[in-house]
């Protein structure tokens, strides 16, 4: 698989840049090469983070890139901030509760999550909905299997699932809701 | 090298750890540091932690001190004799860490590094020398000059504030050993020494001695110790109590 | 036991500096740096409360760090701090002193965005105050690492160099090398055979010491006197009375310096001997350059890299740039590499590009970029 490159950005405190690790951090648990960046501000609420994740057979030379394979956006203003790194073919996924304005998307086939309002009717904690856009993103990435998430996010969660066991699986729930929605 | 200068029998006046090849000392005629290294030096000797004794002087004219001793010795930099020391006796705790300053390095440029020692409680003892001026840069106005004081840098007379030092490490540490001596009272501030001494050796944490020392040099009193030592026993002790806090 | 791991690049200069044997951590929190002192304070840590054979000590402010180094250094072992740009330039007035008294100090510097406060995650610009900070003339030992892994294998050697030499040496790294997380391999020394440089006190060292301080400190600096019992005393100074004085602290140094420099410089070159355009870059921008000429794969181009800023690799820049027509300098700072390189050339007479991204990075695509339009 050559290098696939991924940019997610959003609103401090939605979990842009644990997703970003996650998705790097699984990828490697399968053997791949993995790379996850963060970019952020000072404004750890109230700015927007990016991050850029590559995963790839080939060790990965640079830790930023300019073009994504697979572009999210989480919130509105997360379009403005990395419409530059689109460019034909990337695969679009947006944050629909927050994303209405999709005009700079034009020409983009955009899966629009209502990720907000699944996690709260479906999960029943809306709090998961970046776990409903992770299952989406790993839909659409090729050469992942979805079964090392599940290693994955235990290990990245295990403290906060000794505090709340049920967290748990509603985030796997919702991961698997995310997938079913991109996968094809 | 430095030979010495000094009679025969000078050793039966100084300290066992003084280094006498070092002496004549390098301060200025009527200086204070030399009683205040003496007392030091006594407080030293009568523990018997000569080898375990690692200095740090500040710069400043206790940079002078930097060969007084047979002592480990460290010069550090303006303001940061605190936290060299400190970071050496977390290394090496068996060590007893002196930080060796002056006013200025202890209340203006290193202020933090004391005030924030102390509040951590670490098992260091900061002397520091007042005298009430910025000495060794030519006489400038330092947070302990009296108010009205005339001084290079302020002409019109020192403002109103100066700093209480025990007070203020009293308010951030409980525990410390606090306490103010004074150089014309040389039994007292051997024995605030050894105690200040005698608090790290039993690792009771923070100790602080500030110790009011003259400059007749910077204070315009050189050759008239008269007015050197009204100065020093009347307005400084009003201002400064000598006393265990 | 050698171990692939998956880390953020701070996690791994964190331990980096555990498999050198480092024994105190004194630092101050600044990002993109601060994950190194959650590691050391976390491995410091134990059930029942501070361990005795590690120190982390969290200062009042990069100043106080600095001197604490220094403090833990004097009382012979191994010891860092970690920082980035405003508490860099803190860092300095340690640093200064590190340099005149010989003190192996390990900075580990993750550059942030300048000048001032700054972005918080990538630059290259402290490069000037790394390599030149200080009211001296630069007689540290620099490493920029370009990768991960790298990150562990100089996070490492700093420790060893330091203390063979005994000169302050820096890890300049940068953020987004920090804060990256991907693939290391871990190892500890004895595995690699390397042989770390044993650190020795220079106070309260009571048993005979195996380098003496006149083998390394600048004479003017120190007196060692015997006591009446003969045991050694040991009084350091920095204050000098007389420009004599201070010129031989500066001669000596700088004769060390240069002896060390023999063993110390390191670099890298990469792509095809024939290729017309040298690029000279470093640390993570040296890595977007060989991207660059693998991806293009057509012998345009070849990397210089200084792995060490300094002790700068001079001579061995002057032989790589021996049939070049051109030479790009490329770094996400305006002219701070780049002196150093002009001065590294002078009279070479060979034409060189300066492409200076101040605070921003310079992707891949970009170099290619550069390369093309620099062909004809």
């Amino acid at each position: 698989m050559a290098n696939f490159k991924i940019v997610i950005c959003g609103e401090g405190g939605q979990g842009a840049l644990s997703v970003a690790e996650i998705i790097a951090q699984a990828a490697h648990t399968q053997g791949k090469r993995a790379l996850a960046m963060p970019f952020f501000s000072t404004e750890k609420r109230g700015g927007v983070s990016m991050a850029f994740t590559q995963i790839s057979d080939e060790p990965i030379p640079y830790p930023k890139f300019g073009k994504a394979d697979l572009w999210v956006a989480l919130s509105q203003r997360s379009v403005d901030r990395i419409a530059a790194w689109l460019q034909p073919g990337t695969k679009v996924i947006v944050n629909s509760f927050l994303v209405k304005d999709l005009s700079l998307l034009k020409g983009w086939e955009v899966s629009e999550i209502d990720a907000v309002t699944v996690a709260g009717e479906e999960v029943r904690n809306p709090r998961t909905f970046n776990m409903v856009i992770m299952g989406a993103m790993v839909g659409l990435i090729p050469g992942l299997d979805r079964s090392a998430f599940t290693e994955t996010l235990e290990r990245h969660f295990s403290s906060k699932y000794e505090k709340n066991p049920e967290l748990k699986a509603q985030n796997e729930k919702a991961f698997g809701i995310g997938y079913g929605l991109t996968h094809k | 090298m430095v030979e010495t200068k000094m009679p025969p029998d000078a050793k039966l006046a100084f300290p066992k750890c003084v280094r006498l090849e070092s002496k004549p000392h390098l301060f200025c005629p009527g200086c204070g540091h030399p009683e205040v290294l003496k007392a030091l030096g006594f407080a030293i000797d009568e523990l018997g932690i000569q080898k375990r004794v690692a200095l740090g002087v500040d710069i400043g004219c206790s940079l002078l001190a930097w060969d007084f001793f047979n002592l480990d010795t460290i010069e550090t930099h303006h303001g940061r004799t605190i936290p060299t020391m400190v970071g050496f006796k977390r290394a090496k705790p068996e060590g007893v860490a002196i930080a060796y300053v002056g006013d200025g390095g202890a209340y203006a440029i290193g202020m933090s590094h004391l005030i924030n020692a102390a509040i951590r409680d670490e098992n260091i003892l900061v002397i520091v020398v007042n005298n009430g001026v910025y000495a060794m840069t030519g006489g400038q106005e330092a947070p302990t000059t009296l108010p009205g004081t005339r001084v290079k840098t302020a002409p019109c007379g020192a403002d109103r504030h100066f700093v209480r030092a025990p007070e203020m490490i009293r308010n951030v540490n409980p525990n410390a050993y606090i306490a103010r001596g004074i150089t014309t009272i040389q039994v007292g501030l051997r024995k605030t020494l050894k105690e200040a001494l005698q608090h790290q050796v039993e690792n009771g944490g923070f100790a602080f001695v500030e110790v009011l020392s003259q400059c007749p040099m910077n204070w315009g009193t050189l050759g008239r110790p008269e007015k050197t030592f009204e100065y020093l026993e009347k307005t400084m002790l009003a201002a400064y109590p000598v006393k265990k806090y | 036991m050698a171990e692939k791991k998956f880390l953020m690049g701070n996690e791994i200069l964190g331990q980096a500096a555990r498999a050198a044997g480092a024994r105190a951590f004194y630092g101050y929190p600044i990002t993109p740096s601060s994950e190194i002192a959650h590691f050391w304070a976390k491995e410091a840590c134990s059930e029942g409360g501070q361990k005795d054979d590690l120190v982390f000590l969290q200062a009042e402010d990069e100043i106080g760090a600095g001197f604490m180094l220094i403090g833990g250094i004097l009382a012979g072992t191994r010891s860092f701090t970690a920082t980035a740009g405003p508490g860099h330039i803190l860092m300095q007035d340690s640093l200064a002193m590190a340099e005149a008294m010989r003190l192996p100090c390990v900075y580990y510097v993750m550059q942030r965005g300048g000048p001032s406060t700054s972005t918080v995650i990538y630059s290259q610009q402290e490069v000037n105050l790394a390599c030149f900070g200080g009211n001296g003339n630069g007689y540290r030992i620099v490493y920029s690492p370009s990768n991960l892994q790298e990150m562990f294998d100089y996070g490492i050697r700093v420790f060893d160099v330091a203390w063979k030499y005994r000169f302050p040496t820096i890890l300049l790294g940068d953020g987004m090398l920090a804060k990256t997380l991907g693939e290391v391999e871990t190892y500890s020394v004895g595995e690699r055979g390397l042989v770390m440089a044993e650190p020795e006190a220079y106070m309260l060292e009571r048993s005979p010491r195996k380098r003496p301080i006149a083998d390394i400190m600048p004479s003017p600096e120190f007196e060692v006197r015997a006591g009446e019992d003969g045991t050694e005393y040991d009084c350091y100074r920095n204050c000098l009375n007389w420009e004599e004085e201070a010129l031989a602290v500066n001669e000596e140094t700088k004769d060390a310096f240069v002896k060390a420099a023999e063993e110390v410089t390191e670099w890298e070159e990469y792509g095809q001997k024939e290729s017309r355009i040298l690029v000279v870059a470093h640390g993570i921008v040296s890595a977007g350059v060989k991207s660059a000429i693998d991806q293009m794969g057509t012998g345009e181009a070849r990397l210089f890299r200084p792995i060490t800023l300094r002790p700068f690799p001079e001579r061995q820049l002057r032989e790589a740039a021996v049939g070049a027509d051109r030479i790009i300098i490329a770094e996400s700072a305006d002219n701070q590499l780049g002196r150093i390189v002009k001065d590294a050339l002078y009279g070479s007479g060979i034409d060189i590009v300066e492409h200076y991204r101040p605070s921003i990075s310079i992707l891949p695509e970009e170099i290619v970029g550069l390369i093309r339009s620099n062909a004809d």
